[in-house]
């Protein structure tokens, strides 16, 4: 199979090699332009990023090839980390389309099940085929890798359950309230990790979030960054009685929000529903105010507990995942091999038409004017069509892929070879 | 010929509602989540069958639809199917189907065991407005059922919730806020549809019998069940009960529903015999 790649990813390099090895567009587009140049190399994708920088080649001569991108990224990046043989890994042919539907699907990602990266592929294929160095080769490799890509999606539940703990809040948010775009949400603490988890939260809808914290100045700087609005740390009780979510982060050595302080608050607001996420360290909110009826309240450790379940529960469904990329990746084979079947049965074709057209030139010379020239045509064209039937059937009788199929595709090429 | 493919359907039907069962588990379970794409469909077979088995029926027993208490349990049936119908393709939501379907193969189950196919010869069969009573007043059921299921679900996700068990089951029903708006809807429609439905009955009462107020166990109880729901959403709505407390006002409704209409089937000997 004419395929391989060579690529630093997070499997062999910390961040900060992979930081400086991270190819940006203008960059990229140097590298295929070169690759484009190389007589072995047919087409070429480049991807690359946070996590991995990969160069994917179709072409001949493969194993040269790949020495000369080892020196063309060094040149590139004026670093040499692509010829260091421990930071790197080659694969070819079955390991490479392995691989790259691993990496589409996921599954070669630092986070199992990390969807992002199907984007990142695609937009790396884009980039490459709109600059002309994708081949036939390499485009059916990425459709076949995208069909098993959402395969994976609507079969298994790889991609469920979120990873991240800031994100398991925002999910939980909407397992109560659905919605999240008319949700308040009250910000107890200025600092960074509730300043973060707030983003989190309006990159999914919500438009209003106040803040309280002790030090007023503070409350009011965060939330004139957040479009909302600040109280001092005396009316956190009235406050609490506005809002949907709650997410608290103080550094305070005592709880912020008692049992007492919210049952006044729940009684204000007739029982509406209220979101707690408690990220501080020590526990900012009293643990019996879940037993509010309308208080749902969630710690660090359950978020995370959240995202350690979710992993292993993607972890589960790795197997199930394989088979689906298995099942493609012998599609993919099968479609490799009726394609060179395709190409040596035409290379043959013509060939034999070449030796045809020469045999009946000096023929010619030694036949009267016009006498039987047609017929002499017709003859040959049906004996060369007749060899070619054969030569499929034959090829049609083995399975394809198989060691007979490959000895005998082998033997045409030879014989192609040979009379050249 | 239309009789024998009615009485195929009588058990076909049940079975159908088992496949489905079957089908929404696969998907619940996460075994086959890509087999959510198809259920409307299969919702709709099912429903274009329990139509057809109703419509021939109503043809070959010549009387009005819902004439015995088989009619009226497989039109329960036929309406939760309606309804949920509408709700998974209007909101998307697929996450109750496992129940909603449970429910309405258990409906299916006990019409079963009322099958006849030996028509009604009550007069009041004969009064085309029994047919809008009827089917109102099984609508009305119907919504009322739903209402108590959502409320059913609902303290089922805040258990969930409450416990941090976030498994399968939490992670299909749908959120908190949805579940009480659909119990709280559900009840409204309910009140609605049955209230107009007894309008009608009381009127066909004055016709046949020349009182709107017949001195029938079953009017009596219809009449209290609806007033007992309606006074419950409007002590609901006016005092703001929210959450577990909605969901136990619905289900408390909802048993003495049952109790009441149990009651009456089986210890009553009134005009509504048929029924």
């Amino acid at each position: 199979m004419p395929l391989g790649m060579i690529g630093i990813s997070h499997h062999t390099a910390g961040v900060e090699i992979r930081d400086q090895i991270t190819l940006n567009p203008k960059e990229q587009e140097e590298l295929l332009k070169a690759l484009k140049d190389q007589r072995g190399v047919h087409g070429s994708m480049v991807l690359s990023t946070c996590n991995r920088t990969e160069v994917y080649v179709s072409g001949e001569n493969l194993e040269e090839e790949i020495d000369r991108l080892r020196s063309l990224i060094t040149e590139i990046k004026g670093i040499d980390y692509f010829k260091n043989k421990d930071l790197t890994y080659v694969k070819t042919d079955e390991e490479m389309v392995d691989h790259f539907f691993k990496v589409i699907a996921g599954l070669d990602s630092l986070i199992v099940g990390e969807i992002q990266i199907t984007g990142q592929v695609k937009d790396a294929y884009n980039f490459a085929h709109e600059l002309d160095t994708t081949d036939g080769v390499l485009n059916k490799l990425f459709n076949f890798a995208m069909q098993a890509k959402k395969k994976v999606f609507s079969d298994t539940m790889l991609y469920d359950g979120t990873v991240s703990v800031s994100f398991a809040g925002v999910e939980l948010a909407r397992k109560i309230f659905s919605d999240l775009s008319d949700k308040k949400i009250l910000l107890v603490g200025a600092g960074k990790t509730a300043e973060l988890a707030a983003y989190h939260f309006m990159e999914n809808g919500v438009k209003e979030i106040n803040v309280v914290n002790r030090t007023f100045s503070k409350a009011e700087e965060l939330a004139a960054s957040l479009n909302g609005a600040a109280f001092p740390m005396e009316q956190l009780g009235e406050a609490l009685s506005k809002v949907d979510i709650v997410i608290s982060a103080t550094s305070s050595e005592d709880y912020v929000i008692t049992k007492q302080l919210l049952k006044q608050a729940t009684a204000k607001s007739k029982g509406r529903p209220i979101f707690i996420i408690d990220l501080a360290i020590p526990r900012d909110v009293e643990p019996s105010v879940a037993d509010i009826d309308s208080a749902y309240l969630f710690n660090l450790d359950d978020l995370e507990e959240i995202v350690q379940s979710n992993l292993e529960k993607r972890k589960g469904e790795i197997p199930k995942s394989l088979k689906i990329i298995d099942q493609y990746h012998a599609e993919f084979n099968q479609w490799m091999g009726s394609q060179s079947m395709a190409v040596v049965v035409s290379e043959l074709k013509q060939h034999l038409e070449q030796v045809r057209l020469n045999e009946i030139e000096r023929l010619k010379k030694n036949l009267p004017q016009n006498g039987y020239a047609k017929e002499i045509d017709s003859l040959t064209t049906n004996i060369i069509n007749k060899i070619v039937r054969q030569h499929v059937k034959t090829l049609k009788q083995f399975p394809e892929g198989s060691a007979d199929y490959k000895r005998h595709l082998q033997m045409i090429q030879d014989l192609i070879e040979n009379d050249q | 010929m239309l009789e024998s493919i009615g009485k195929t359907l009588n058990y076909v039907i049940p079975v159908l509602y088992l496949g489905i069962i079957y089908y929404y588990y696969m998907i619940y379970s996460g075994r086959k989540p890509r087999w959510a794409k198809k259920s409307s469909w299969l919702l709709g077979i099912l429903l274009f069958l329990s139509l057809t088995e109703i419509v021939i029926r109503n043809i070959v027993l010549g009387t009005m639809p819902l004439s015995n208490a088989y009619d009226a349990y497989s039109f329960l049936a036929f309406s939760l199917l309606f309804v949920y119908l509408i709700i998974e393709m209007g909101m998307k939501e697929k996450g109750s189907g496992l129940f909603i379907m449970f429910f309405g193969f258990l409906l299916q189950l006990i019409a079963l065991r009322y099958l006849s196919w030996e028509p009604e010869t009550n007069p009041l069969l004969s009064n085309p407005s029994f047919a809008i009573h009827a089917s109102l007043a099984i609508m009305g059921y119907t919504a009322l059922s739903l209402s108590a299921i959502y409320a059913v679900l609902y303290l089922i996700q805040q258990r969930n919730l409450k416990s941090r068990n976030l498994n399968k089951l939490f992670n299909q029903l749908p959120a908190l806020n949805y579940l009480e708006r659909l119990t709280t809807r559900s009840t409204l429609v309910g009140i609605i549809l049955m209230g107009v439905g007894l309008i009608f009955a009381h009127r066909m009462a004055r016709v046949t019998i020349g009182s709107y107020w017949p001195d029938d166990p079953k009017v009596i109880m219809s009449d209290a069940i609806w007033v007992i729901y309606l006074v419950g959403y409007i002590l609901a709505t006016a005092l703001h009960w929210r959450g577990k407390r909605l969901a136990y006002v619905a289900l408390t409704l909802f048993a003495l529903m049952l109790v009441g209409a149990g009651v009456v089937i089986i210890g009553s000997q009134s005009f509504h015999e048929f029924y």
